[in-house]
């Protein structure tokens, strides 16, 4: 060991220092002419050059979305492949994408869009109708199983597709369906003349994943503002300026103005976070409990913690209201606590007896907010501030169970008419320390009541597997992730629905408010109009607070750190961390 | 000999089926199945996860979807990845060229520091560097792998000397070809070091007991009355017919070649096997799994059939009959 140290060492200094100011290879990008239908950005105008870092914790697990299931994979997916319209995340509106313009049928299900004349892909050759047509194909097609085949249509009946010219086509749905504009926007439009071969021969959901990224990554033809330059599975992606988009500047410069964006892939969200303190990535998603630690490298690696303000995340607590019985004929909740569980006073006396703010102070640090509705203020467009809520007050809890017929014992133990001591159970995933820590807090306030809580804390797998098949718990402590349009939100709304926890998968609705809801949610899927649907969606949240199924506890803030060389940043309340990726640029030092 | 090594790969094919019914019945007995996720998001379709369910079998017994994995399997097709919808062969032959390299690096680093140490060592016992060696390794046996990887990775983030993890850097791309071996090399060093130093140490206190013995025998003293220098008499006479008993360790490293640096791989965010392997295990991803462990199984017993062949051919004492 003595002599081969040293000279172990002096290699790697000696390959650090060559490594260090080894020559680059050219990276000058290509300039073909702007397209016709060019769109035109309206920012100021900045500088091409740069590469922005970032890191992801995991993997994607294809870059085809017609495979794509989580956000990772969807993340890369929408920075190479564009769709007819956008949705803007700052200002959550529909705007022209590929589609230059759209026009509304009077009978609001017609929907004509007007494609951008001269639009290419990252590969050179002309985009048209045709592409448009072929993605509907491909999703529809039942050989290949897709989340999109599902959301593109109503009540199993599929959207009609028809190419008008090269630059015009016809989405026509078959009822008047709310979301159309939204959901169509997150359709990436597919290259025909690249996957069509793989559509023939029933392989379209083998093409592009991760292996062809690895060898060819060119062969991931889009219209987005980057395509892929390199994967290194568990390493990094690359992505390099497409030099065929769609959009300039003021200035006739063509977006985007970075020349590449690099993803180092990490194994979780602890290394994710740890490489941005340390100055090694650009932007990054930061947790309220990091907020303070991180902040305090701000200046030494230039960048600024941004809050997001409340993020679209719902933390609750429900009981189990499922009246069945198991195979072997023995009910999922025993039938004395079914009975407080089903009343509303039980839990409208649980809510009032949470300390939302202590929550927030203690477990979320102060950077949350308390929640009393199914949609975060995050969701600007749909939220319905004007919920019932309830406020920390024991006194008033104590009065809902006394008018509910419980009463204390002289141990000061809460107890019903039968005089069965309340005692429940709640289960939690462990994997979510947050949650943990709220668990444990809520467990403390319901002692305040008189009432026991035991904690279990559970497997994700083993919870989900108690909350969709085997219903076998009294209670659980669980977030969903809300945003966007009313209408993803039916399968915890409507009692028909999977995610509807309290009594998932009814066949008639178990009590009026739940019929009321279901009929709301069909109401509001049947027009275009805003403010019709609006006033529907605020009278369900209005409901779910009154009856309060779901207990909705607070809402952490969101936050992002940005390195602050970067200009024209519009940072996003919900969805990814820069909304406008194609116009950030970076003043910088020529040589 | 040939019926010696056929007879031992035939008992491969029991043992594989032992431990894949194993690994996927206990995969089955596991919580939630690969498709949890997905259920518990709240905008995807309950037939389109039916649908899923159907594709993936995962909707039939256990035994059934074992049984028409093995069936494939016969037909030498091992299914492909859920996740990542690419066969699982292509998948590991993606990840396992990194791990390999890593593999023989650490194996080469601790043949390399092992062998002169343990013989230098033997050659004096009691002297200073056989104390020193000897405290050495007791204190390198002592360490566990993962924490010597957690301990180097903080020695890179405080110097800056070394590269954080990975096996290149964010501009390997744009490196000529002569500095991206350099690249490599470079994130090299360290998780060869964490793999290599706990080897070193097991294998030189294996090899200095033998040193000593051999150093006692009778051709030993031959040799030296014949006038041989020291050092050929280490080297030549004693080292080689020392080495025996660790050529058949070189079976369990020729297994460990994909399997062995697991815990390593995942503290130093190295992108080998152990991540995918990892990941499937959490996610899983039952074709992977499978996949791995019958890789893993293979090379076990191929590398043992190695090492007992190396064995014959190095000591004439050992010869295998029918």
């Amino acid at each position: 060991m003595p002599r081969s140290f040293p000279s172990l060492l002096f290699m790697s200094f000696f390959a650090g220092m060559v490594v260090s100011c080894a020559p680059k290879n050219s990276t000058a990008r290509q300039n073909p002419p702007l397209p016709e239908g060019i769109d035109t950005a309206r920012v100021e105008p900045g500088h091409r050059g740069g590469v922005f870092i970032d890191s992801t914790p995991g993997e994607p697990s294809t870059f085809n979305p017609l495979v794509s299931e989580d956000a990772t994979s969807g993340g890369f997916i929408s920075l190479f492949l564009d769709s007819l319209v956008r949705n803007n995340a700052v200002t959550q509106e529909v705007e022209p994408g590929l589609a230059l313009r759209w026009d509304i049928a009077p009978d609001h299900k017609t929907f004509t869009f007007h494609l951008r004349p001269g639009v290419r892909w990252s590969d050179g050759h002309p985009f048209s109708a045709d592409d448009v047509v072929f993605t509907f194909q491909a999703i529809y097609d039942p050989r290949f199983p897709n989340r999109s085949a599902f959301d593109l249509s109503v009540d199993g009946k599929k959207f009609q597709v028809e190419k008008i010219d090269d630059l015009t086509v016809r989405l026509t749905s078959p009822e008047i369906f709310a979301p159309f504009l939204e959901y169509v926007g997150g359709v990436g439009i597919l290259p025909k003349h690249e996957l069509e071969p793989a559509f023939r021969d029933g392989t379209l959901l083998k093409a592009w994943n991760v292996s062809v990224a690895q060898k060819e990554p060119r062969r991931l033809v889009g219209t987005g503002a980057f395509r892929l330059r390199s994967y290194q599975p568990a390493e990094r992606i690359v992505f390099e300026a497409n030099p065929h988009y769609w959009r300039a500047d003021a200035k006739g410069v063509r977006l985007p103005y970075v020349d590449f964006l690099v993803t180092k892939l990490v194994k979780d969200a602890n290394a994710s976070t740890l490489a941005f303190a340390t100055g090694q990535t650009d932007a990054e998603g930061l947790s309220p409990d990091n907020v303070a630690w991180i902040d305090r490298y701000s200046s030494r690696y230039g960048f600024t913690v941004h809050n997001r303000g409340p993020s679209p995340n719902t933390g609750f607590v429900w009981f189990n209201q499922n009246p069945g019985k198991d195979a072997s004929g023995k009910p999922f909740v025993a039938p004395h606590k079914l009975v407080w569980f089903t009343d509303r006073r039980f839990r409208q006396a649980v809510s009032h007896g949470i300390d939302r703010e202590g929550l927030v102070r203690g477990v979320l640090f102060g950077r949350g907010q308390p929640l009393w509705g199914p949609e975060t203020p995050a969701n600007k467009k749909w939220y319905n501030p004007n919920v019932t809520r309830y406020p920390y007050d024991p006194a008033r809890a104590r009065a809902l169970l006394k008018e509910a017929g419980f009463q204390w014992g002289s141990d000061q133990k809460l107890r019903d008419r039968a005089g069965n001591l309340v005692e429940f159970t709640l289960n939690t995933n462990q994997e979510n320390q947050l949650r943990g820590n709220m668990a444990t807090a809520f467990k403390e306030n319901m002692r305040d009541l008189g009432i026991t809580v035991n904690l279990s804390f559970l497997d994700f797998g083993t919870f989900v597997g108690k909350i969709q098949d085997s219903y076998d718990y009294e209670a659980g402590m669980l977030g969903l992730t809300g945003g966007g349009d009313p209408a993803g939100g039916i399968s915890v709304f409507s009692s028909k629905g999977r995610l509807h926890q309290w009594y998932p998968n009814q066949k008639t609705p178990a009590t009026p408010w739940e019929a009321r809801i279901d009929e709301l949610m069909s109401l509001q899927l049947r027009t275009l109009d805003y403010s019709t649907r609006r006033k529907y969606f605020d009278e369900v949240q209005k409901i779910m607070s009154d009856e309060t199924p779901y207990i909705y506890l607070v809402t952490a803030n969101a936050y992002v750190g940005l390195k602050d060389r970067w200009k024209n940043i519009k940072i996003p309340p919900l969805g990814s961390l820069v909304w406008n990726l194609d116009e950030l640029w970076t003043p910088m030092l020529t040589p | 000999m040939t019926t010696f090594i056929f007879r031992r790969l035939a008992a491969l094919i029991p043992m594989l089926l032992a431990v894949t019914l194993l690994v996927f019945a206990l995969m089955s007995l596991a919580p939630g199945d690969f498709l949890t996720p997905v259920k518990a998001q709240r905008d995807i379709n309950p037939t389109l996860i039916a649908e899923l369910q159907k594709s993936f079998g995962l909707d039939r017994p256990w035994y059934e979807q074992y049984l028409r994995w093995l069936g494939n399997v016969l037909r030498l097709d091992f299914g492909y990845s859920w996740t990542y919808k690419v066969p699982v062969g292509q998948l590991i032959a993606q990840r396992a060229p990194a791990t390999i390299l890593l593999s023989l690096t650490s194996l080469l680093l601790a043949w390399a520091l092992a062998i002169p140490l343990a013989v230098l060592a033997a050659a004096r016992p009691g002297g200073w560097i056989d104390r020193l060696t000897s405290g050495a390794a007791y204190f390198a046996l002592a360490i566990p792998e993962f924490f010597l990887a957690l301990l180097a990775v903080w020695m890179a983030a405080r110097t800056g000397w070394f590269p954080i993890g990975g096996l290149t850097s964010l501009d390997h791309d744009f490196l000529s070809p002569p500095y991206q071996i350099l690249d490599i090399a470079h994130h090299l060093i360290l998780p060869t070091l964490v793999l290599g130093l706990g080897g070193v140490a097991g294998m030189l206190r294996v090899l200095r007991a033998n040193v000593l013995d051999v150093l006692r025998a009778e051709y030993v003293t031959a040799a030296r009355a014949k006038g041989l220098t020291e050092r050929v008499v280490l080297f030549r006479h004693v080292l080689r017919n020392a080495l025996n008993p660790l050529l058949s360790t070189i079976g369990y490293a020729f297994a460990g070649l994909l399997s062995g640096s697991l815990l390593v791989e995942n503290v130093m965010n190295y992108p080998g096997l152990g991540r995918l392997v990892y990941e499937a295990f959490i996610r899983e991803d039952q074709f992977v799994v499978l996949g791995s462990v019958v890789v893993g199984c293979t090379l076990l017993i191929v590398g043992n059939l190695i090492s007992d062949l190396a064995l014959a051919w190095s000591d004439p004492r050992v010869r295998y009959g029918r």
